[in-house]
């Protein structure tokens, strides 16, 4: 039983401190993404004959705002678990304190262009 | 201070991209822990891929189109088929991890892994089949 707790403590343990707290995020961002990747699976591949969107298609899709914000809801929560993913594989190589601090800064940037880069994008195509 | 000993911690491997791998004693914890970081590792290279080739949208309909083309070689929907396998595996193994890190099903975890495997196996197929009949 202890062989699948190698790289899992119960939530008591984990809770306390700004890493248990992103530890929180990292699960529930998970939990999250699974049944917005789900969503995205269906509604962008299985359901489309061909698997993908022909141009015209994907504007009048993301032209809905109900799909618009889903989209950039669903942009939002996969950068943060992807990034925290990231961060937790430079702890796992035991960094100074003074470089994890430049990697939580360098990861919040690309967070934030990714999330300007993914706004921008959808309002240029619906604009088209 | 408390991320002074979180970093000082010395229960952390000396080498832990070795430790990631070190299967040697064949633990499916410890198999299950280095699929997961690969899994997401590849889905992060992925995310930054797939965004990157959505910015063909904003150069209008004929660079999107050409690269529909491109996503409809049998080449491609092979690497679909393993990112579907990155997926399934990273979320539903994520599911498992953060369940019993809660304190979810700790006594059951094991049994846990095995059926969310096997969910993820039925899915990897009817996935796969979609993706070269749809």
């Amino acid at each position: 039983m202890q062989e699948l707790l190698s790289e899992q403590r119960t939530v008591q343990e984990r809770a306390s401190g700004p890493a248990g707290a992103l530890w929180l995020v990292q699960a529930f961002s998970g939990l999250l993404l699974v049944l917005l990747l789900l969503l995205h699976m269906i509604a962008h591949h299985f359901v489309v004959e061909g698997g993908l969107r022909d141009y015209q298609e994907v504007v009048d899709y993301v032209s809905n705002p109900a799909i618009f914000t889903i989209t950039i809801v669903f942009l939002i929560v996969v950068s943060i678990h992807a990034l925290l993913g990231l961060r937790a594989l430079v702890m796992d190589l035991g960094p100074k304190e003074s470089t994890m601090r430049v990697v939580n800064w360098i990861l919040v940037i690309i967070g934030v262009a990714m999330v300007i880069y993914g706004v921008w994008l959808e309002v240029t195509i619906t604009r088209m | 201070m408390e991320k002074a000993k979180r970093l000082d911690d010395k229960a952390r491997p000396k080498r832990p991209l070795q430790a990631w791998f070190d299967v040697r004693q064949d633990r499916l914890g410890t198999w299950a822990f280095a699929l997961n970081r690969l899994t997401g590792i590849g889905l992060t290279v992925y995310l930054f891929l797939h965004l990157g080739v959505l910015s063909l949208l904003a150069q209008g309909p004929e660079a999107w189109d050409d690269f529909l083309e491109l996503a409809h070689h049998p080449l491609y929907l092979m690497l679909d088929v393993i990112l579907i396998f990155g997926i399934l595996f990273h979320g539903l193994n994520g599911i498992r991890v953060a369940l019993v890190g809660m304190g979810i099903g700790v006594r059951s975890q094991r049994t846990l892994f095995w059926v969310l495997m096997g969910i993820g196996l039925v899915l990897l197929v009817v996935s796969a089949w979609l993706v070269f009949t749809i």
